[in-house]
């Protein structure tokens, strides 16, 4: 649910739980509440399946979520949540979404930055990618998000990036609606603020907030400060040019700093005039980043508590490329951070570490949204079955320690470094 | 290499191979001081660890033995039983075997 937009709370819930909505929607718990309604989840009887249920207060948000639903039904695509029914109980409207489990962005960016640790640059191109995307369907269709944040990015299994809460959604040709200050400040682009949008341009907020997002993923603060009026902001984001994420972190290419600056222009005119041109240019500053790093050697983290092992497994990596860029790392933290400092092409990881399991490094790992840029191996003496099919699950691939370790290394090197 | 010889990569493995070899015994020993001391989960570490690395460096038969050792603590859960308890020294006694056997094979 949405900033600004928000009223005061009523505790009392709509939908308690065990009730069954509609004859097939039985409540199951109470995922998030705002000013404006709350989100259940349920189990949908008829079809067998989890969906979340989403409710709002008043008739003037009803309006808001039959806006809502129709944008939704308007797209078709893994970056944008699915809308499978509205209805109305007891006379009260609701909207049957896909149940998307996983994490919000903003929820990862404040463990990271609880843990003082921060995205990779190739991380951070990658999930902006992601939600450009999206964004870029949204816009085609006809749409404006109006609430683009971390909050509203879900990263679920399988390295999906999901854009969610449409609650703000407002049809490009609505010039009524976009008179309405809404969204959520810290993203919310000036013209946003004072609800003065051009003719045409309504779009170019969510290229705004995207370059808020953009900002926060490789900063790990925010550009503006909210602890502001809304006031100040507005004179704030007029006044002053956005900071450059470049000039707070120096792996970011300039070509990205740039971006993210015009994104985050004052003057609608001066952003990327599409979040589908902000696309291509994501795209291309990652294909340009890959082709650099064809130059760059083979690089192995390998990561076994039993130093034994370590020597025999960087062995054996030398031995199908000679010129590897080999890190031997004993613990499961460590190795993540090393992740985080230093993408490897290819990481090796024992399941069973002191500290945090390698099967937790390898979800930890794919949580970062590497995409095919780390390739996953689990080298493992006592895998279980269901850790296999984790493992396969997250696109790890797993070998049994035993005397054919060296020969399937060798092989899977040797077919991996045409990329490096 | 930086300094542009090539990787004897034969060489290096039947060295670590050899490396691996005389310091059997020695991994051996610390097993049987942690089960002395009766440091279960501890010992249980060491022998997975040299589960894994006895199989990759081509001695299966302590592999073996230490799968043997290892699944009879992680039954245990714990302190084994003294029955267990005698199984398991009399499987540590045939690990040091093999192990001197390895690393006078290794010297």
């Amino acid at each position: 649910m949405s900033g600004v937009a928000k009223s005061s709370r009523d505790d009392a819930q709509v939908f308690s739980q065990g009730e069954v909505v509609a004859d097939t929607y039985e409540i199951r718990a109470l995922l998030g509440a705002g000013g404006m309604g709350e989100v259940y989840e349920a189990h949908d009887r008829q079809l067998n399946r989890r969906v979340a249920i989403k409710v709002v207060r008043n008739n003037v948000a009803a309006d808001y979520l039959l806006r809502e639903g129709r944008a939704l039904a308007a797209i078709h695509h893994a970056g944008v949540v699915t809308v499978h029914t509205m209805g109305r109980h007891r006379g009260i409207a609701f909207l049957v979404l896909e149940r998307v489990q996983g994490i919000s962005l903003d929820r990862l960016i404040e463990e990271r930055r609880k843990h003082s640790e921060r995205f990779a640059v190739g991380e951070a191109i990658e999930l902006l990618v992601a939600v450009a995307d999206a964004l870029t369907i949204v816009h085609r269709a006809g749409l404006t998000h109006r609430d683009v944040k971390p909050a509203n990015v879900m990263l679920a299994p399988g390295g999906r990036v999901v854009l969610m809460d449409f609650g703000l959604v407002l049809p490009h040709a609505d010039r009524a609606g976009h008179r309405t200050v809404a969204g959520s400040l810290d993203y919310m682009a000036p013209e946003a603020l004072t609800g003065e949008l051009a003719e045409g341009a309504a779009h170019l907020v969510d290229v705004y907030g995207l370059g808020v997002l953009a900002f926060e993923l490789l900063a790990g603060i925010r550009p503006f400060d909210s602890a502001e009026e809304s006031t100040d902001v507005y004179r704030m984001k007029m006044s002053s040019p956005p900071p450059a994420v470049a000039s707070r972190r120096s792996d970011v290419p300039d070509r990205l700093s740039t971006l993210i600056g015009q994104m985050m222009a004052a003057d609608p005119n001066e952003r990327p005039q599409t979040a589908e041109a902000a696309l291509w240019q994501l795209r291309s500053i990652r294909d340009r980043r890959g082709s650099a790093a064809t130059n760059k050697p083979f690089t192995v983290l390998v990561v076994d508590d039993d130093p034994d092992m370590r020597t025999a497994l960087a062995l054996y990596v030398r031995a199908a490329a000679p010129g590897a860029d080999i890190e031997t790392i004993g613990d499961g933290r460590q190795a993540i951070r090393s992740v985080r400092r230093r993408v490897p092409d290819l990481l090796l990881v024992d399941l069973d570490l002191p500290d945090i399991n390698g099967v937790e490094v390898c979800m930890l790992v794919r949580g970062m949204q590497l995409g095919d840029a780390c390739m996953i191996v689990s080298v493992s003496g006592r895998a279980t079955r269901a850790d296999v099919e984790l493992l396969t699950q997250l696109g790890v691939r797993s070998i049994q320690k035993g005397p054919s370790v060296m020969n399937e290394l060798v092989q899977l090197v040797q077919q991996m470094r045409p990329r490096s | 290499m930086a300094d542009g010889q090539e990787w004897d990569i034969d060489s290096l493995l039947a060295a670590a191979r050899i490396d691996f070899a005389v310091r059997l015994p020695l991994r051996i020993e610390e097993i049987e001081l942690l089960a002395t001391g009766e440091k279960w989960a501890e010992a249980r570490r060491e022998i997975h660890k040299l589960r894994g690395s006895a199989a990759t460096y081509g001695f299966e038969d302590i592999g073996s033995t230490a799968v043997f050792l290892e699944d009879l603590l992680l039954a245990a859960d714990g302190a084994p039983s003294p029955d267990a308890r005698l199984r398991f020294d009399e499987a540590l006694r045939d690990a040091r075997a093999q192990a001197d056997r390895a690393a006078q094979e290794g010297l």
